[in-house]
Parts: C-alpha cells; structure tokens; sequence
C-alpha cells in the first residue's frame, strides 16, 4: 500500500492543489509585508520530551519571543525547580533535574541505581518557577521493535525524488493492538533531520482509519518520511532510524505543528495556538503556558551506508 | 364599503415581449378609473397577472424597464382574459427612451429587493470581458464578498451559504466557476435576477440571509436565433427558437405568429488549458484545466396551461495526468406546469431534482485513491396566487424536499489493495407551508403578512452519534446507534412569521418596513478563508441545530428628478442569528467521521445602513451604493467568549456603476468598488519545541486585525455593429482594476520562510495586476 488517507494530510494537499490552480491564473501575486504586531504575552515554553535512552535527559524553559524577531534567542527561564515523578511506583520515585546553563535542565540516568524510567509507568513533570506551580503528566508507553534497515537503489526523476542514489526503508512492524502512536526520527551521521517536512509522525501503523493494525508502517511513514530526496546518502554514511513511543495527545499536537506550518494562500484558515499538556498547578497570577511533555520509550537501529 | 362584486370585472394575462414572445416579470400593470382611482399590480415569477377593477372605463399602463411602455383604456363590462405585448427599447427607432418605473420602487410592498436583467449584467464592466451574474449583484448595496477567487457573495452580514440561490426554481449548492471568479450562470440565458435581501416573503425559506432567484429565459417562440461570444477566457453560444412552427409561418410573413412551445440550449466552456499548455513544464503536458455548462429549456403552452422543462449541466475539472484529478459541478432539471384555474387563481406546480457533487483522485505510478461527495435533493412544490379582491393578494403554497448527503466515499486501489472506506449517506426530509396575503388598505398604507411553516426530519438509514459536551470543548463520544431506513431520529418545527408594511408619504417618498424569520437546515462546513468547492454541506441532525435569524428593516423610499429617474433609497436591518456553526481550532473537516464533536455553536447579529442612489433611463444610467456594516458572532471556545467580526465583516462599501451611450455604436462603462479591509488573525510571538520552530497567536483573540482596504476601477467601451437586419455583433473592450492596484485577499504568515529560518508576512493577492481583455459577441 503506497497511499496515506490521513485526512489531514488529504485537506492540505487539497490545499496545495487549488493554491496552484489560483496561480494558473496568473494574476495572483505575493508580496513580503512589513506588520506591526507586538509579542503581547512572553509565555512560558516547556521542551520536555523525556526518553529511556541511557543519555542525559533535558527539559528546556524559555520564554516565547515576537514573531519577527529574527535572532531566534529565546530569553531562558534559569531560576526553575523542575522534577519528574514516578506516580507507579509507590512512594513515587522522584528524578530531579538541576539547572545546567541557559535555561536546560539536565538529569542522568543510571541503571546501576536504578534510576531509570520504567515502561508502562505514569509520570508527572513538576515545574515551580518564583510562586507558580507547574504540572504535566504522561505514560510512558512501549515502542514498535525495528527489524532492519533496508537500502533501496533509487532512480531520481523529477520531484519529489531529484537525486539518483541510494535511500533507505525502514522495516518495522506496528505493535498489535489499536491506540499506538509513534514519533520516528531520523539521523545522518548523527544529526536530525528536523525539516517540518520531515516531521514522521505515525498512528499505530500509520493510519487510524483502516482497520489493518500491527503489521509493516505504510510507505509513507517507512520510505517517504525517513528519506531527505534531495539528498541521496554517501558511502560511509551512518543512517540511525529512532522509533519514538509518544500518545495521541502528542500526536495531536505535532499534527497541528506541521499543519500551522503548511497554512496559508487562498484557502488559509485561521491560524491558531497550539494546545500545550503544561497546566497551572497552583498559580499566583495568570501565566501563558507553551510547549509540551512526553514519556518515549526508544527502538533504534543503525546503518553504514557501503 | 361599496364594493361588490357585482360591479367588478377581473383583467388578467400575460405579458410579453413583443419580439420574442418571452414572457415577462415584474411588470406593472397600472388601472386608473375615471375618478383617477390607482390600482397597481405587478406580473409574478411566470409572467402572469390579475386585477379586480370597477364597471366601465379604465386607463391600464403596462410598464417595464427596458421596454415601450403600453398605454390604453379599456371599457370593462365583462370579464377579461388580455396579453399585452411590450417592445423593447432598443428595437425603437430613436433614443427616446420613456419614463417605466412610474415610482414602482416606492409603491410597491417590496423592500430590501433588487432586480437586475440580464441586459444591465451584460452592461457592468467585468473581469476578462466576460460579463456574470454574481459579480454584477455584488455591486449591490448589502451584498460584499471576501475578495476575488472566493465563490459566493456575503448578503447583510450573512456568510456564503445562508444564500438560496434558485436557478428556475432549483437550489444551487455552489454558484462558482473557477473559484468564483465566474458563476454558473450563462448571462445569455438569464431573463432576470431578483436578490431578496430583507422582507423575504413566505413563499421563499430554507436560508438564512437572502434568496437570488435567477430565471432563465423560456426562448424565442417566433423565430430561430443564435448568439454567443468569443472571449479571452472562454466562448460562448446560445441557439432558440420555435418548435412545432405554425403552418402559417412557412409562408414569408412579416410578422410570424408566435408557436405554441419554443427551445433554448446554451452552452459555455473556458479553454484556459489550452492557453496555458506552452507554459507547462513536461510532466504537467497532459493536464485539463476548464470549466463548461450547459443550460437548455423547452416549454408548451396551450389555453391556460404551460409546461417547462429545464436542465442545467455544469463542471469544473483540473487533471493532471499520472497526478491528480479534481472535478466539481452542479445538475439540476426542473418541471414545472403553470395552471390558471380561474380568472383569479394562479397555480405553479414544480418538481426538481438538484445535485452537487465533487470528486477528487489522486495517484501514482502504483496506486489510485478516488474519493467523491454528493448532495442530493428531490423535490416538490406547489405555490397558488390567488387575487380575492383589489385589495387582497394571497399567496400559499407547499414544498417537500428529499435530501441524501454522501459526504465522502473514497476508494483505494492498487495492485495488492482494493480498500473501500468513507463516511455513512444521510438522509433528510424537509417540508414547509406558508400563506400569505398582501393587503392594501388604502391608496396609502398597505401591509404583507405571512406565515411559513417549516419542519424538518433528520432520517435514517445511518449512524447517529451521541455526544457529551462542554461548551467551547470538543464533543467527547457518548453512544453511537444504528438507525433504520426512514426512521426519524430528531425532527424540528419552526414558525416563521413575515411582516412588511408600506406607508405612502407621497406620490414620490414612502417608508417601509418588515420583520422576516429564517430557519436554515443545511450548513457549509468550511474553515477556510475563502470557501473552497470541497466544503461539505451537512444537515440539521441530533448535534447540529437548525439555523435561525431573526431579521427587522425599515427605509425610506424617494423618486427625484425631473420625470423621477432617480430612485432613492436608505435602509437600515438588523439582524440577530442563533445556531451558528464554528469549530474547534483545528478541527479536521474532511473525512472526519466525528466531525460534529468538533464543531462548535454560536450566536450571531448583524446591522447596517444602505444607501442606494439608481438612474435607470437615459442615455447615462447607473448606480451609487454605499453600504455601513457590521457582521459579529459570539461563540463560547473561540476569543474568551466575546464578540468578534465574521471573516467577511467590511465596515464600509461603496459600489459606482455607470453606463454611459455615447451614440448609436458605443457604449462606455465603468465601475468602482471600494470595501473596507477584513478582519484577520495576526500571529504575535514564536517559540521552539525539539527544534520546530511553532507560531503563536498570543492572546486567543479571532479576527482581531485588520487587512488593508480593498479598491479598484474597471472600464469598458463597446461597440457595436449592426451587419445586416438579422446579424449583430459587438466588440467589448475591458480592463478590469485599471490602476493595478494590489488588492491584499489576505495576509498569512511563514514561519521559516522558504526555509530561511525567518519568519514572514506574506500578502496574497489573487489578482494583483490590472487585466486587459477583449471579447466579441453575435447575434444573428
């Protein structure tokens, strides 16, 4: 099966298409305009996606910065107290993360003592900053097993596939059962492939609206999305595939990211704010929240390119 | 009292055109008696009229825009069934042009309404030559749209789909061609265009906002009779003429007797995929970009009965081969039997079938995914005009209409795969009843009150969901059930009152006012900034309520000028709406099975002033309309629950027609539209997740910025040509937005604009230079 009926997706190429069409027209036009909008509230964002690979763990706190503010420094929030806590186990295992610099809180695992997270357990995320308390929750769920990376040989003609060379397929089975969500990212030599585009999100194996369920990702999630088609890799290359457990809720939220990212043209809806998990606990005055927390068991495998 | 019938003898008919034989609408019939006495009536929807007027001598003037007025006295001892047969102005000999409206815009009950003929529509300057009705009624005082390339018009406040557009008596569910920047109606078939913004009397109900009745003509009954254009974008070509040829007429005489039943076919299709093959890169060679409809109507008559048949067919299709096909189009066929029962009863009996459907592919070199969406609606009315005295006119009538709503069944298909999955049919019964009569009291005050009846049956066979719900959050799934074909799973009675009063100030000035009820059981779900032809219509069901509005007007009516060419007008409505459908941020529209939990339920209101200054005679015709809106909506979930404008919301609109004959062979035209800017979302701030960067909205405020004002001018000059007494021809020259302004459709913004990690503001503009066109018409 080479189709993806994500309706999601189907709305945004709908999208793509009938943009394409208004400029058949010829007469459309785009312009870069200046716009005067204030950064009215600096919220505060919370990066706390949190794995079992033996690393240290961060959780990055910012704050948002304006819309147009193109030095990309997002003020860091240094003065916060911030702990997960283990809410299976009884008394709950608290894994305290300390302040390493501009804003990122570091935690190392350690198998020996036993500080590790533990599938299938609920954690909360406790963040305190001056008088406020935040809280978020999530389980940590199991992962998809990878069986193997395969190398394809592909002849490139035309887009999306430019470049003629060698791109991989990753061979992975969903895990049985429905109500799985996977977040798979790929590394080239190391480094994520972090393009929107790119962004490989997937509901058990890949689509919740068919009733197949644990067998092989579909094309897209397994071919398209792991591969950057303008780029074909090289000998000596390292490819890494990671296959992240998250939740719906997490992937409702990276669905919305990269819809919000792919808006606009003529038949643009308005643009929105993206939920966040990170809720007020106990707060002395209203704060604006961002960002997002999430438990990820890990599946990896890695390959040299010959 | 004094009034009997003993003393009173009934006139009625017909009235044609004298050349065509077509038959006309909104005539004027005016008898005044030797007192000098005024009774006034005006032809219906089919041509057809009847007065109760006094024993003895009465002066009967039969007027109409456009046409040599008829006046003649009568001698009334009997009875009188009479046609009368207007010739149109531009068949006389010299310029003059008479005086026809006679004040009909002041007398006459009707408020809040506008009529345009398909001669006006061909006049107004237009995009790429190619004159239309919708962008002709958007010139209109009341009625705006988002932008270009946004099917549809907004009337007071109201968005897109709370308009009933009828095309001879049939629902039209998407009025666009090409994204709105044409409409499906061909303006060489359409005999007139009535826009019904307020006041909207009984017979009509279904929508909200307005209703756009369109009438599209019968055909010539004397004589064959072609026409049609060439033009920049598309061409187009009509033919008509009699059927069934009396004998007589084989014989050369001059003037042929008019047949019993006569025809006319009209098509049109666009050939921009040709135009734009040279420029397509290889792998786009073998795509079709065009769109094509097609209009044909026969009708008979006989004594007193007269029977229509009419049909439209029309598509637009974007292919690319080996890629992608997109298809959208409406049909509809009509029946309809007019039967005048007596010398006072007047009866229209109509069947039709409307469908809107589109279809969508997409494939590669392994795999097809098809997927389709249909509106289906049958249905059958019966609508009587019955003229009990000189001062009363009642109107009743019924209607049932059947709908079944496929909203999207998608197939997969490719060598290993046959997967076949979509969204459970709905099914729907929609009936209604009205009665209304229009009462003239006196010479000076006269008064329309109606009644409509409206109920509707969200039906089996299907799957209804149940579900529980928090205001402003999504809908969490409770049941679902499986119903049984044509059981009833909710059903909805709604009353809707219609008032209207006239009140003569003087022969010239008169106030009126009216109060009018809507109820609404089909919503566009769209979230769009223009609606797009994929937008799924759904129906009233256990989760979404029926719309209603509530609308009160009151205006001032006044003729000036010397022979009171001018007409006048200033109204003032307000509107208040409930049920309004919104939706949750980021609601998935498409294919969402559980699309009603994410949809959301709002109020409405809508106010505004309309100043409308019209010359319709003369050798310089035209228009000033200046509109002062509001349009807001109050949705529990959306901007902290306070007020915020519709996305169509404009502030001020003002629309400047004019025509102008220079001589015998060149007309000049212009207009100038000027619309405050709409209301958008701006993004204020940004942040970075894992590396993604994600925009922010700041506070969650909808619609809280505005995009600049929208201006243009268009001209055209035409000139024509008279070859021989049978060929015509003429050569329109246009330029649409002549001082290539950059009118902003909307404002969105980039984030990491193409990839330069800055973000960006962008401003679209869907036509964003001026456009020069060239077309050429005949009729022979």
């Amino acid at each position: 099966m080479k189709l993806d009926f994500n309706p999601n997706k189907l709305s945004k190429t709908i999208r793509r298409l009938l943009f394409l069409a208004m400029l058949f027209a010829q007469f459309a036009c785009e312009d870069i305009i200046q716009v005067n909008v204030q950064n009215q509230s600096k919220k505060i964002v919370v990066d706390a996606f949190i794995n079992t690979i033996n690393k240290i763990q961060t959780i990055h706190i910012t704050r948002s910065i304006g819309y147009f503010d193109s030095s990309r420094t997002e003020p860091p929030v240094t003065n916060a107290k911030v702990a997960i806590i283990d809410q299976t186990t009884l008394p709950g295992k608290l894994f305290v993360f300390t302040h390493e610099k501009n804003g990122k809180y570091h935690f190392t695992p350690n198998p020996l003592t036993g500080d590790t997270f533990t599938i299938g357990h609920d954690y909360a995320l406790l963040i305190v900053i001056d008088q406020d308390t935040l809280l978020s929750l999530s389980r940590l769920h199991p992962t998809a097993k990878i069986d193997s990376i395969r190398l394809v040989d592909v002849e490139g003609n035309g887009p999306p596939i430019n470049t003629t060379g060698k791109y991989i397929e990753l061979i992975a089975n969903d895990i049985k059962g429905k109500g799985d969500f996977y977040w798979i990212k790929t590394f080239r030599n190391d480094s994520f492939l972090n393009s929107i585009d790119q962004l490989n999100i997937s509901p058990d194996m890949g689509n919740t609206s068919i009733k197949e369920d644990g067998q092989l990702f579909i094309y897209p999630v397994r071919y398209s999305k792991v591969n950057d088609f303008s780029r074909s890799f090289k000998s000596k290359e390292t490819v890494r595939i990671e296959i992240h457990s998250i939740n719906g809720l997490a992937f409702a939220w990276f669905n919305l990211i990269a819809n919000e990212n792919q808006n606009g043209g003529l038949f643009a809806t308005p643009p929105i704010n993206i939920f966040t998990n990170i809720v007020p606990y106990n707060e002395t005055k209203k704060i604006g929240l961002a960002g997002f927390f999430c438990m990820s068991a890990v599946a990896s495998a890695s390959v040299v390119i010959p | 009292m004094g009034y009997t019938t003993a003393q009173n003898f009934t006139l009625n008919g017909y009235i044609q055109d004298s050349i065509n034989r077509e038959t006309l609408t909104k005539v004027q019939i005016i008898a005044t008696d030797s007192d000098g006495k005024e009774l006034r009536t005006t032809t219906n929807g089919y041509g057809f009229f009847s007065l109760t007027l006094s024993k003895g001598s009465q002066q009967i003037s039969v007027l109409k825009p456009g046409y040599l007025s008829i006046k003649e006295t009568l001698l009334l001892d009997k009875h009188l069934n009479r046609n009368f047969y207007l010739s149109p102005e531009a068949e006389s000999l010299d310029l003059v042009t008479i005086l026809a409206n006679q004040n009909n815009n002041v007398k006459s009950l009707d408020m809040s309404t506008q009529t345009i003929s398909g001669q006006t529509i061909k006049k107004i300057p237009s995009l790429l030559g190619e004159s239309d009705v919708i962008r002709s009624i958007q010139l209109l005082p009341g009625v705006s749209t988002v932008g270009e390339g946004s099917s549809g018009f907004n009337v007071r406040g109201g968005s897109i789909d709370q308009n009933l557009v009828l095309m001879d008596e049939a629902p039209v569910f998407n009025s666009a061609h090409l994204f709105g920047f044409f409409s499906i109606f061909n303006p060489d078939a359409v005999k007139d265009v009535e826009l019904i913004k307020g006041g909207i009397p009984a017979n009509y109900g279904g929508r909200l906002s307005s209703t756009l009745d369109v009438k599209n003509r019968d055909g010539n009954k004397r004589q064959f009779q072609a026409n049609g254009g060439v033009g920049t974008i598309f061409s187009r070509l009509t033919i008509e003429g009699p059927i069934a040829i009396p004998e007589k007429n084989l014989i050369r005489t001059p003037r042929k007797i008019p047949a019993r039943s006569s025809f006319i076919i009209s098509g049109r299709r666009s050939y921009i995929d040709y135009l734009a093959k040279p420029f397509l890169n290889s792998n786009l060679t073998g795509s079709q970009f065009y769109f094509y409809d097609l209009t044909a109507k026969a009708n008979y008559s006989y004594k007193r009965d007269n029977l229509f048949i009419s049909t439209y067919i029309g598509d637009d299709v974007f292919t690319a081969q080996g890629l992608f096909g997109v298809k959208w189009g409406n049909s509809t066929v009509t029946g309809r039997w007019n039967h005048v029962f007596n010398k006072r009863l007047f009866a229209n009996f109509t069947y039709y079938y409307s469908r809107y459907r589109y279809n969508l592919e997409f494939m590669n070199r392994d795999a097809t995914f098809n997927w389709q969406s249909y509106i289906v609606n049958n249905s059958t009315k019966a609508d009587f005009n019955y003229y009990l005295s000189p001062k009363n006119n009642i109107s009743f009538g019924f209607q049932t209409t059947h709908y079944r709503f496929i909203p999207g069944k998608a197939v997969a298909k490719s060598e290993t795969l046959d997967l076949k999955f979509g969204l459970p049919d709905r099914y729907a019964l929609e009936s209604a009843a009205y009665l209304s009569n229009d009462w003239n009291a006196n010479g000076r005050f006269s008064m329309r009150v109606g009644i409509r009846f409206s109920q509707f049956s969200y039906l089996g066979p299907g799957q209804v969901y149940v579900y529980n719900r928090i205001p402003g959050k999504q809908g969490v799934l409770d049941t679902t059930y499986t119903t049984k074909n044509g059981e009833v799973v909710v059903n909805y009675f709604n009353p809707e009152p219609r008032l209207g009063f006239k009140f003569q100030i003087d022969k010239t000035s008169s106030i009126k006012g009216g109060y009018n009820r809507m109820v609404q059981n089909l919503h566009l779900i769209s979230n769009t900034t223009a609606s797009v032809p994929f937008d799924v219509w759904q129906p009233t069901t256990n989760n979404i309520k029926p719309e209603i509005a509530n609308q009160w007007g009151l205006g001032y009516f006044k003729n000036f000028g010397q022979n009171g060419e001018y007409e006048m007008s200033c109204e003032s409505y307000y509107k208040s709406l409930q049920n309004q459908v919104d939706y949750i941020d980021g609601a998935t529209l498409l294919l969402n099975e559980y699309l009603e939990a994410d949809l959301l339920n709002g109020i409405g209101r809508a106010y505004g002033l309309e100043a409308y200054v019209r010359k319709a005679t003369g050798n310089f015709t035209g228009w000033i309309s200046y509109t002062l809106s509001r349009s807001e909506r109050k949705v529990i979930g959306i901007n902290d629950g306070n007020w915020y404008p519709n996305r169509f919301d404009r502030l001020h609109n003002l629309y400047v027609v004019a025509q102008y004959k220079l001589n015998k062979k060149w007309d000049l035209a212009a207009n100038f539209v000027f619309s405050s800017g709409t209301p958008s979302n701006f993004f204020s701030g940004q942040y970075s997740v894992q590396g993604y960067v994600i925009p922010d909205a700041g506070s969650n405020a909808r619609n809280n910025v505005r995009i600049p004002n929208y201006h243009r001018l268009d001209i055209s000059a035409t000139y024509t040509r008279k070859k021989t007494k049978k060929y015509k021809s003429d050569w329109v020259f246009s330029c649409y937005n002549i001082y290539n302004r950059r009118n902003p459709f909307s404002i969105y913004f980039s984030t990491n604009y193409q990839g330069k990690g800055q973000n960006a503001a962008i401003q679209f503009s869907v036509i964003g230079s001026f456009v020069p066109a060239i077309s050429y018409n005949f009729t022979f």
